[in-house]
């Protein structure tokens, strides 16, 4: 038989190779009509291989497949010789369709057989199904995008509001405190007056780290208004003002060297300072002074604040600015957002808060570059 | 806009304690004050033909418009009217404030309010 061929000691049936192999092969002439289709193929269209020859091969596609392989795969067949992985659709005797990839090669006209054109065809069900759910997981996901947008709008605007009502009552207390000051009041209506001013200090500060934390989980970070029209120092003393109001039995020592402008949001910077204090008096030894040193060099803005007591220990020292770090003193707590907002702030100035401890002392220091211009360099 | 020094304030505030403590801080300060709980009172009594020269106003505030609106709209009307906005919430920049309006975040304290006051004053 002229198909079997030898090769070495082996006899090779390259016949049932061709007609059953686990792809489809058409050979086509040089206009497309069948010389030749596998019983793979034949099966797939539902007609024996015998009926199938001298059908154009396009005439087996499905019509808008057919009007690219006139239009497009045939022609550039001709031009390159070859072509790959080309999605066609074939329609079988019942109407049927069923989506393949084609590989295609010419082979020239030689040995008086004129030109051809062999195809390899696979069936792409499986793989068109899975292109299909993955086109539609992607669509879902850009819609979940869209909609948490908005989700993300309504939350934003929700922290708006909230700041806002928590704030304007408070505000309210504020001012009646301030207006209650300059009444003539007994040394008891004193202290109650002083008091309540440091509650609504404090209440201050906690609404501001935890909406800040709200909006910074949302993806919005610490947004800065930078300024330097305005100095940083009083912002820095009214901080330390307030909370030595709060905590009158604990010193608090200030040293300032600050050279203006600092460019900077004041604010932000002044809740830094303020968080910091707070955590230093919070936790830090009471029968010891809070050392609060804020100074500007050539080239950095450097505050530090100290406090003694007990050292933080190392495990705990590499958690402390992440968000609920709370510590291990058992009297007083709270949400443990303070040092997180704070290295938050650090980061949007793009400076560095790190903490030191030992059985000395603990020390914060934020360091903030700062781009001088040429005229305040001489100072 | 005259050079007018500033004797009368309205001060447009809709939180009761915080438009006293600044009538206080104003008042001790040696300026007249007139009071309004939001901008439609306020429009009220400007209206009515007060002689005002400076109005200090919050900026959110319950009522037909917010603070900012009151003072672009007073700016249209009464133009020799000096303005100052505040808020605890919003930050105004310049450029959204009529001409030579100015801005004083929450929470002011008697230097602050006075000192900005007295800005107006001296141009």
């Amino acid at each position: 038989m002229q198909h079997l061929r030898r090769s070495g000691d082996d006899a090779f049936d390259f016949e049932e190779l061709f007609d059953t192999a686990p792809c489809g092969f058409v050979v086509t002439d040089g206009d497309g009509a069948l010389l030749r289709a596998n019983r793979t193929f034949a099966a797939w269209i539902g007609q024996s291989p015998d009926i199938l020859r001298g059908r154009r091969f396009p005439d087996l596609l499905t019509k808008p497949a057919k009007i690219f392989y006139e239009t497009h795969f045939a022609p550039t067949l001709r031009i390159r010789g070859r072509l790959d992985e080309i999605a066609l659709e074939i329609i079988d005797a019942d109407g049927r369709k069923h989506p393949v990839f084609v590989n295609a090669i010419e082979s020239d006209g030689a040995r008086d057989r004129g030109r051809q054109i062999r195809f390899a065809l696979f069936m792409a069900t499986e793989r068109r199904g899975y292109e299909r759910g993955l086109a539609e997981a992607r669509d879902k996901a850009e819609a979940m995008i869209v909609s948490e947008r908005a989700d993300s709008d309504l939350r934003e605007q929700f922290i708006a509001i909230l700041g806002h009502d928590l704030r304007n009552p408070l505000a309210s207390i504020g001012s009646g405190v301030r207006l209650l000051e300059k009444e003539s009041l007994s040394d008891r209506g004193r202290t109650v007056v002083s008091l309540m001013a440091g509650s609504v200090v404090r209440a201050t500060v906690l609404i501001d780290n935890v909406l800040d934390f709200a909006r910074g989980r949302l993806g919005g970070g610490i947004t800065l208004a930078r300024d330097d029209r305005e100095p940083l120092e009083p912002v820095l003393r009214q901080v330390v003002a307030e909370l030595r109001s709060i905590s009158p039995d604990q010193p608090i020592e200030a040293e300032y060297a600050l050279v203006e402008p600092i460019p900077c949001d004041r604010m932000r910077i002044g809740q830094l300072l303020s968080n910091l204090l707070g955590n230093a008096l919070t936790h830090g030894a009471k029968d010891q002074p809070v050392r609060v040193e804020a100074s500007t060099s050539q080239d950095e803005l450097v505050i530090a604040v100290t406090n003694g007591g007990d050292p933080i220990d190392p495990d705990a020292l590499k958690r402390l600015f992440q968000p609920f770090f709370r510590g291990h003193d058992r009297v007083r707590q709270g949400l443990g957002l303070g040092l997180h907002i704070a290295s938050e702030i650090a980061r949007a100035h793009g400076g560095t808060l790190v903490a030191r401890s030992d059985a000395v002392a603990t020390t914060f220091v934020f360091t903030m570059p700062l781009a001088r211009s040429e005229d305040n360099v001489a100072k | 806009m005259t050079n007018a020094t500033i004797s009368t304030i309205l001060i447009v505030e809709d939180e009761p304690l915080v438009r006293m403590h600044g009538i206080d801080i104003l008042e001790e300060a040696g300026f007249a004050v007139i009071e309004a709980g939001d901008a439609d009172e306020a429009l009220d009594i400007l209206s009515a033909g007060a002689s005002v020269q400076l109005i200090f106003s919050d900026v959110d505030m319950p009522g037909s418009m917010d603070g900012l609106e009151l003072a672009w709209l007073v700016h249209q009307r009464w133009p020799c009217i000096h303005l100052l906005l505040t808020s605890g919430h919003h930050r105004l920049e310049k450029a959204q404030l009529p001409i030579a309006g100015l801005f004083l975040p929450k929470p002011w304290t008697s230097e602050s309010l006075t000192d900005v006051v007295r800005d107006f004053a001296g141009r």
